[in-house]
């Protein structure tokens, strides 16, 4: 019982996070897109004439999806077809169990820690999981029965396999930096401080493996500038162009959970995780009194900046449009100047007075925050990246796999033992 | 607990091999075979040794098994219609299975001695692992990965499109 009910909180809290950031990420990126391309973004869809700048945009899908026809294309495989969606999703969401948030959460004496399952041999589920993640799309691909789907589906596969090669030598690299495959180790090792004030994280201690692993990532999960199996002008939409209704909503918010995981990988492995760089655990609980204000005083004076800025723009671009649309850095707006009013009333109330089991709890927030702030800066370079780069072309995905990728990744490995023999 | 699980595992791997044998596809054969392999990586983690079990996973279910279903996707193209005739076209299949489960039930009265011990501690974690396989273990460990090395260059051989060696 002291194990079940924690563990199903924990996996609430993660599925919550995850979930609730598919339709932000959704919006993200076609407002993303539409802020890089110069346009709006689509904005048009309203609830009772409220538009929240288009965020009802994820809602409106999630309706059209679900009251559309479930089509099934002829000659398709009816098992493989029906399981290709679930698989895919399924998969997704696997990861999560080994990647720590936060370090532990101190409640009534009892520390609980914050992942799901401490697996002694984290990086190793990781990559049997990322390995498994394949199926789904090849199924998909295959059992539509549509020769841009099996097309999509075979450029995905060996895709996958290229890259999980270089993933691998890349996550060796951070494996024998920090002498573990847990990873909640490895997250707790970054934390320290390198000739005392350089923070210990992957990407100082493995810059090459760093790069290595995000370009892997990138086309682990097929996003530009690695989306061949999708490619629009060649192949229709890829693996999952004969689905429609719930299966295609499937598949749409697997790329965005699977977005999430690498951003989560990325940040545990390469930018400290929880930790938040000069300022560890122990120096937050026993300065709470200092740490915490200053904070609270940064944050609203980040927010107002923010929010000044974007009602300058509201008020720059009053006649662009002339209709609804040049409200909306309003919107970006109010959301800013709520965050500096919260942080102007928590300064009132004084919390870091309430003694040392609300600063453990309040250290606990912070790094949680640290972490998802980090995944979600990582969410928004995928987005960033996709709309800036264009798409590769297949033999040069393979020529930078294999030939350039994968040595690198090798002589990688070789220096990073020599050093850690020689230190 | 633990019994539930292993009956679990063991009743979906075997599911899993049966429907692997009988399916008329040959693409959903494979599928069916991963599954199997997942759920024997179950069992695997339920006898102490979680690396093996990840190791299956990693390898066997997640590696081969993918090469596997991209050779036989190729092979048999988008089109669904399988040649492949039912196990039950075969009669002899019924005197071998009648020689293995006499052979399991021999099996099954044979007491395992010096393996029904427990298992040491760690002993199936990493690092059990990497200290039998990098030490005890390491001259048979090197020269797998030498028979390894010897199999891709004759891949490499193979698929190069030059007349001859590729060097």
């Amino acid at each position: 019982m002291s194990v079940v009910v924690p563990s199903l909180l924990k996996i609430t809290f993660l599925l919550t996070i995850i979930l609730g950031l598919v339709p932000v990420l959704i919006w993200v990126e076609r407002k993303g897109s539409a802020f890089i391309q110069d346009r709006t973004g689509p904005n048009r869809a309203s609830i009772a004439g409220i538009r929240l700048a288009g965020l009802v945009h994820p809602i409106a899908d999630v309706l059209k999806l679900m009251f559309k026809e479930d089509f099934r294309p002829e000659g398709s495989h009816k098992f493989l077809y029906a399981l290709a969606p679930f698989l895919v999703f399924f998969i997704a969401l696997l990861t999560y169990a080994v990647i720590p948030f936060g370090d532990f959460i101190e409640i009534a004496g009892v520390q609980y820690n914050l992942i799901v399952a401490d697996l002694d041999i984290g990086i190793l589920y990781v990559l049997a999981i990322a390995s498994l993640g394949t199926y789904g799309v090849v199924m998909g691909g295959w059992a539509s029965n549509n020769k841009y789907a099996f097309l999509g589906a075979l450029r995905s596969t060996s895709q996958m396999i290229s890259y999980e090669i270089c993933m691998g030598l890349a996550i060796m690299g951070i494996m024998m930096v920090f002498s573990s495959l847990r990873l909640s180790d490895i997250a707790a090792g970054q934390g320290d401080l390198i000739w005392g004030f350089l923070p210990k994280w992957g990407i100082v201690v493995q810059p090459i493996g760093a790069i290595l692993f995000i370009v892997a990532v990138f086309a682990e999960t097929n996003r530009n500038p690695f989306d061949l199996p999708e490619g629009e002008s060649e192949l229709v939409s890829g693996y999952h162009l004969e689905y429609s209704s719930l299966k295609f909503a499937l598949f749409f918010m697997a790329e965005y959970c699977n977005m999430v995981i690498g951003a989560a990988l990325i940040t545990t492995l390469f930018f400290g995780g929880w930790n938040i760089p000069w300022l560890s655990r122990d120096v937050i609980v026993s300065n709470v009194g200092i740490v915490m204000p200053i904070q609270l005083g940064l944050q609203f004076l980040l927010a107002t900046v923010i929010a000044l800025l974007f009602f300058m723009r509201a008020k720059r671009e009053k006649n662009k449009f002339g209709d609804n649309r040049d409200r909306e850095p309003v919107f970006m707006g109010v959301i800013a100047t709520l965050s500096a009013a919260g942080a102007v009333v928590a300064l009132g109330a004084t919390p870091w007075t309430l003694g040392p089991g609300a600063a453990s709890i309040y250290a606990t927030l912070l790094q949680v925050g640290a972490f998802v702030g980090k995944v979600v800066f990582f969410c928004w370079v995928f987005i960033w990246v996709r709309w800036t780069l264009p798409r590769f072309r297949y033999d040069q995905l393979m020529s930078l796999g294999w030939k350039v990728m994968l040595p690198l990744g090798l002589a990688n490995l070789v220096v990073t033992a020599i050093w850690l023999a020689l230190v | 607990m633990e019994a539930v699980l292993f009956y679990l595992f063991g009743a979906l791997l075997l599911g899993g091999a049966i429907a692997a044998m009988t399916s008329r596809s040959a693409v959903a054969a494979v599928v069916w075979l991963i599954f199997a392999f997942v759920n024997a990586a179950g069992i695997y983690a339920l006898l102490a040794a979680p690396v093996l079990a990840i190791l299956q996973i990693l390898i066997y279910a997640g590696a081969i098994m993918v090469l596997f279903l991209f050779v036989v996707m190729m092979l048999q193209g988008p089109t669904l219609k399988s040649e492949l005739k039912s196990i039950g076209d075969r009669k002899w299949w019924l005197p071998v299975g009648a020689v293995l489960v006499a052979l399991l039930n021999w099996m099954h009265g044979v007491s395992l001695e010096g393996f029904t011990n427990d298992a040491p501690a760690g002993f199936g974690e990493i690092k059990g692992v990497a200290e039998l396989l990098l030490n005890k273990y390491m001259i048979t460990f090197e020269m797998i990965s030498l028979v390894l090395l010897v199999a891709i260059i004759g891949a490499v051989a193979l698929a190069s499109n030059k007349k001859g060696m590729p060097w």
